[in-house]
């Protein structure tokens, strides 16, 4: 059997037993050894140590643990609450009115707490009972609140992209920085729908408008997250401090605001330390199987012949790039988007990085596709959360139905990437230190 | 169980806690006094090793551990209960596997008496041994998950298996914060505050 049969098959019998519902990190972390160790008897497990050893005592992923820490602080203490408020009273009167506030506020919120499951059920559930009682469609409200909460992988700190620096050796700074100008832009590209949608189709919800000085009251709740988001980007972009240090000083900036704001309890601190631990514990247990897996692939030679093999169809950089966003999205149907992943990038950075495509930029196109992951059904997370704090008791087709222009978006914003690659690369070029 | 659970809960909180604002200190003296506190990178790749083997079992015990339910959802309850039952070997093998790494890595550590390439020079078994001591706990943890899956399934208890071991679906995590966000009245403090006063 060549090596390429080896490595397809070894990837769809993985892919079918993660399907089975078996754990995501088993199954990666025991194809790995048990690939490895065909392939190299014991001696295997003893390189697989020293990697084991190695990814578990990387100061750079320490990252991980701290900003899931960070955006359990901001969550818990309901600093991030608070911030729908501001954007309702902003952002209402455009036309889409409300659904703009969604978008908005799932954007910033998304990128202080760092779970989507969190960011569309709180923003939800205080946004769906304004929105039902203003009478804004279901579908579209649905679709902006499920697409809004994709924007915070986009949107650093990622979790994500601390995943894929680590993985493929790029500077985690870098990839925040270089998250920046397209979450903006996909963040506007979902404003500018809402906003033509609703003037084409007439039915606009018109709102009282909120009078400037109560408008300017309110924006002091964006002050403490936008403070911590400041201190978190601002110490990466001017070369202060790693991603691991500029995280610490995001930890360190929001007690900080929980003491002041008298929010510093011992059971909230408890539960934002027991909510941590598990989400990190599921992370990094991913992770390590991943380099485990890695490993096996690259001392087998599977990464490297499935290289060889793909770029000897002699496809373009354009071409493999739409391959693999039909690649992303036909995947990301059926798996969740971290396992999608880290049990990708092995095989699909080496072809990307063979044709001289930036490792930088590829970084933000895998955070896109598994955005893209979160909406598209049958596995897509966010459909299932909005559809559960939906108030009416509707179908989950009126979330599919919902999200449909925003996949699209996304899909003509990546090539649009693909076309003018210096949104993304530009301002990391910029970066000092 | 929930005892053991807080505990784990508290140990990681102080680890990330404590190693924050060392890394904070250590910033800003860098760049503020240009002076380091220096080995402050390699307390955070500990911490990190040890928060992480605290966090593995965290997960475990609430169910954390990623599974993907959209066939284990469709299927009738024997199958599912047997993939319950797999799903519980696998991560009880993973723990194993994981403590046999770690314990070649500190057996590799005191053999070649190895050294932290750091100006600290911690001689790696100090750091390793916590960590095997840690990830044993998981590991015991893990092989006891599967031991009352294997039990359960071999006194034919099919749908306690099914129950006790199924994956935390979205619905399950969607049900923790919908909990979450009542205890602590966000809605109720965004309605009163600004977010109906658009009529």
């Amino acid at each position: 059997m060549s090596m390429i049969a080896v490595g397809v098959s070894g990837f769809i019998i993985m892919v079918g037993l993660m399907l089975l519902g078996l754990p995501i990190a088993s199954v990666m972390l025991l194809v790995g050894l048990g690939g490895g160790m065909i392939a190299y008897g014991g001696a295997f497990l003893v390189s697989s140590a020293s990697v084991a050893w190695g990814t578990m005592s990387e100061n750079g992923l320490t990252a991980i643990p701290l900003f899931v820490l960070l955006g359990e602080f901001l969550l818990r203490s309901g600093m991030a609450d608070r911030m729908y408020v501001v954007f309702a009273a902003w952002l209402g009167r455009l036309p889409g009115g409300l659904l703009h506030t969604n978008i908005g506020c799932c954007a910033l919120f998304a990128a202080t707490s760092g779970s989507s499951v969190a960011t569309a059920a709180t923003i939800g559930t205080v946004a769906l009972p304004s929105l039902a009682k203003h009478g804004y469609p279901m579908k579209e409200a649905l679709g902006s609140l499920a697409a809004g909460g994709t924007l915070g992988i986009l949107i650093p700190p990622s979790v994500n992209m601390i995943i894929y620096g680590s993985m493929t050796n790029n500077s985690v700074g870098k990839l925040f920085i270089a998250g920046i100008i397209p979450g903006l832009l996909l963040t506007l590209s979902f404003m500018l729908w809402i906003l033509l949608s609703t003037i084409a189709s007439g039915k606009r919800v018109v709102h009282e408008l909120v009078p400037l000085a109560e408008r300017v009251r309110l924006l002091k709740n964006l002050f403490e997250p936008l403070v911590v988001f400041g201190i978190v980007m601002g110490s990466l972009y001017f070369g202060i401090a790693t991603a691991t240090e500029s995280a610490a000083l995001g930890v360190v900036a929001a007690l900080f605001f929980m003491a002041r704001g008298g929010k510093l309890t011992r059971k909230l601190l408890l539960q934002c330390f027991t909510s941590s631990a598990r989400t990190s514990g599921m992370i990094l247990l991913i992770v390590v199987a991943a380099f485990v897996l890695n490993l096996a692939l690259s001392l087998t030679g599977i990464g490297e012949a499935l290289t060889k093999w793909v770029t000897a169809f002699g496809l373009s950089r354009f071409e493999t790039l739409v391959a693999l966003i039909v690649f992303y999205l036909i995947l990301g149907m059926f798996m969740d988007t971290l396992s999608m992943m880290v049990a990708t990038i092995p095989l699909t950075y080496p072809v990307v990085s063979a044709l001289g495509v930036d490792p930088i930029w590829f970084g933000i196109f895998i955070v896109i596709m598994c955005e893209l992951g979160l909406i598209t059904p049958p596995v897509g997370m966010n459909l299932f959360v909005v559809q559960g704090i939906r108030p009416d008791r509707g179908s989950v087709s009126d979330v599919i139905q919902g999200i449909i222009p925003y996949a699209v978006i996304m899909i003509v914003f990546t090539l649009l990437l693909i076309a003018v690659p210096d949104i993304v690369t530009w301002l990391p070029q910029k970066m000092q230190g | 169980m929930k005892r053991f659970e807080t505990v784990l809960a508290a140990l990681f909180g102080a680890v990330f806690l404590f190693l924050s604002v060392a890394v904070a200190v250590e910033t800003l003296m860098r760049k503020i006094f240009n002076k380091s506190l220096q080995g402050v990178d390699e307390l955070g790749g500990y911490s990190l090793a040890i928060g992480a083997a605290l966090a593995f079992t965290m997960a475990l015990l609430s169910r954390s551990h990623m599974r993907i339910d959209l066939v284990h959802d469709r299927l009738p309850r024997l199958p599912r209960a047997l993939l319950n039952l797999a799903a519980a070997i696998f991560l009880a093998l993973s723990a194993v596997s994981l403590v046999a790494m770690a314990g070649y890595s500190l057996n590799d550590s005191i053999g070649m008496s190895s050294t932290a390439q750091t100006p600290w020079a911690t001689p790696l078994k100090y750091p390793q041994s916590v960590w095997l001591a840690v990830l044993a706990v998981f590991m015991l943890a893990a092989l006891g998950y599967a031991l009352r899956a294997l039990w359960l399934a071999a006194t034919g208890r099919v749908g306690q298996l099914d129950d006790e071991f199924q994956p935390k679906s979205t619905k399950d995590e969607l049900k923790e914060e919908l909990e979450d966000i009542k205890a602590r009245g966000a809605a109720e403090s965004i309605g009163t505050s600004g977010g109906e006063k658009t009529p």
